[in-house]
């Protein structure tokens, strides 16, 4: 049995549900009406201990907290069968997205998610493409008659990434290795 | 007449960088199908639809603009191999097309790097284009080497085909554009029940799923009465996760799955009259021993 809680309205953050449907991609959300297709379909729906459906009914009410500590957010497949049966047109998959990121915000990433940022932000590649790395891929690649990959500018990708509030991302990964 | 296509190739990172011999395979297809091939100097990574539109959606639509906007600057549509990089490129331009105010937000930003997205380049995945009736038929007279005596099992996988909304590419539900690749090299494609089943590679945070989606689609594939001689995917994510996770559940569940799975590109080859010595087929750790047989080649 799960035990009862009860959540006084002034704690409730109602600015939530507007906050992620003036997202391109996430306009639909306020037409919601809680059919559960998005959860019967689910690819992880046993792994999860909060339903799509029930996310977005969180969602709805302001319930941020209790949506930010499941584990219904990043354990999503990406397999965006929510959003391909949604009879109402909600794209609960993009709308997951954007309650992954306000937990980054908050600090609450996965290192498996964040780690992956990093190595972007030192390749251009989600794979190792520096030093030593790119002149063995290189080498691969030559004696198959394919041509050197060249490397984005590096300086480019991080000013995208400091500008859009990525910046202090990387800041603290480098500090927490330090 | 016939119009000589060329694109922008657009190879991401996994394909390049983890997997050449993948992209080598297509790289023959190309070729042989007389599609010109412009390599996209300064792409980054598309960026990968999982970690970076988890962390900050604006972050990946931006370095995805910034992609499309090389594209743009060579005047070329871009092709793409694999699906992630699809589903990031054409989603980016489909909702920016959408949003003037994430339009301009972004390119606010790429402004001070010397980019302006305007959302002029179109974004294919190869399956879109070679499953096009022309090419079909444009298929059909070039292959020298029929498929005839092979059973596959086409798996789309995920960000290929859903959200159809955006991705407006096949039917999401029933998808055909696979199979009819397929067909047209000779091979028989099966129907089978999770064949529009996910692969699990996008769980990140629990491999259990990865595990269990790729046993239940594998131990189908084996059990199967018209038995399959191989599982062809169009995503390195799928083709990695089927092979490195099906050897693993084989020794757990000492079950002999013996299913290989190749990249489309590869069948596509070989079907068109590449050498095995250009194709590397055993690069993987279930062996296609008994389809090389079985073709003779």
């Amino acid at each position: 049995m799960t035990e009862e809680k009860t959540i006084e309205s002034n704690q409730l953050d109602h600015s939530l549900r507007y906050e992620i449907s003036e997202k391109v991609g996430a306009k639909s959300l306020l037409k919601c009406i809680q059919c559960g297709v998005c959860s019967s379909g689910c690819t992880v729906s046993e792994y999860i201990d909060l339903q799509p459906h029930r996310v977005v009914a969180s969602l709805l009410l302001g319930l941020k907290d209790i949506i930010l500590e499941s584990n219904a957010i990043w354990t999503c497949s990406l397999c965006h069968r929510c959003t391909e049966r949604c009879p109402k047109g909600v794209d609960y998959s993009f709308i997951l997205a954007l309650l992954r990121n306000i937990a980054s915000k908050e600090g609450k990433i996965p290192i498996e998610y964040s780690s992956t940022v990093e190595t972007i932000s030192e390749n251009g590649f989600v794979v190792p493409y520096t030093g030593r790395m790119k002149n063995t891929i290189n080498r691969r690649r030559e004696k198959m008659g394919l041509p050197e990959v060249s490397s984005p500018d590096l300086d480019e990708i991080n000013y995208i990434l400091k500008e859009t509030g990525l910046g202090n991302l990387m800041k603290k990964s480098k500090e927490d290795e330090d | 007449m016939k119009i000589k296509m060329k694109f922008a190739l657009f190879l991401g990172c996994t394909i390049p960088l983890k997997y050449p011999h993948l992209e080598s395979a297509f790289r023959e297809v190309s070729r042989i199908m007389d599609i010109e091939l412009e390599e996209m100097k300064g792409a980054s990574c598309c960026p990968e639809p999982v970690s970076l539109q988890s962390i900050n959606v604006d972050a990946w639509m931006t370095l995805g603009a910034r992609n499309l906007a090389i594209a743009e600057k060579m005047g070329m549509d871009v092709l793409t191999i694999c699906s992630g990089c699809y589903e990031t490129l054409k989603t980016v331009k489909v909702l920016l097309g959408r949003d003037k105010k994430q339009f301009n937000k972004v390119n606010s930003i790429l402004k001070n790097i010397g980019y302006e997205y305007k959302g002029t380049s179109n974004v294919f995945h190869f399956v879109e284009l070679f499953s096009r009736k022309e090419m079909l038929s444009q298929l059909e007279e070039k292959v020298v080497k029929p498929l005839d005596d092979l059973n596959i099992a086409a798996h789309y996988g995920c960000h290929l085909i859903r959200p159809s909304e955006i991705m407006e590419f096949d039917d999401p539900e029933r998808p055909e554009t696979m199979d009819s690749i397929l067909n047209v090299l000779g091979a028989r494609t099966v129907a089978f029940a999770s064949k529009l089943e996910c692969c699990g590679y996008c769980a990140r945070l629990n491999e259990d799923i990865g595990y269990d989606l790729v046993k239940q689609k594998v131990v189908e594939l084996v059990d199967l009465q018209s038995p399959v001689d191989a599982m062809v995917a169009v995503c390195p994510a799928c083709v990695s996760q089927y092979d490195r996770k099906e050897r693993i559940l084989s020794r757990k569940l000492d079950k002999n799955l013996d299913i290989p799975i190749l990249y489309l590109p590869e069948l596509m080859a070989i079907a068109l009259g590449v050498s095995t010595e250009k194709l590397d087929l055993n690069k993987r750790s279930v062996k296609p021993t008994k389809l090389i047989a079985k073709l003779k080649i």
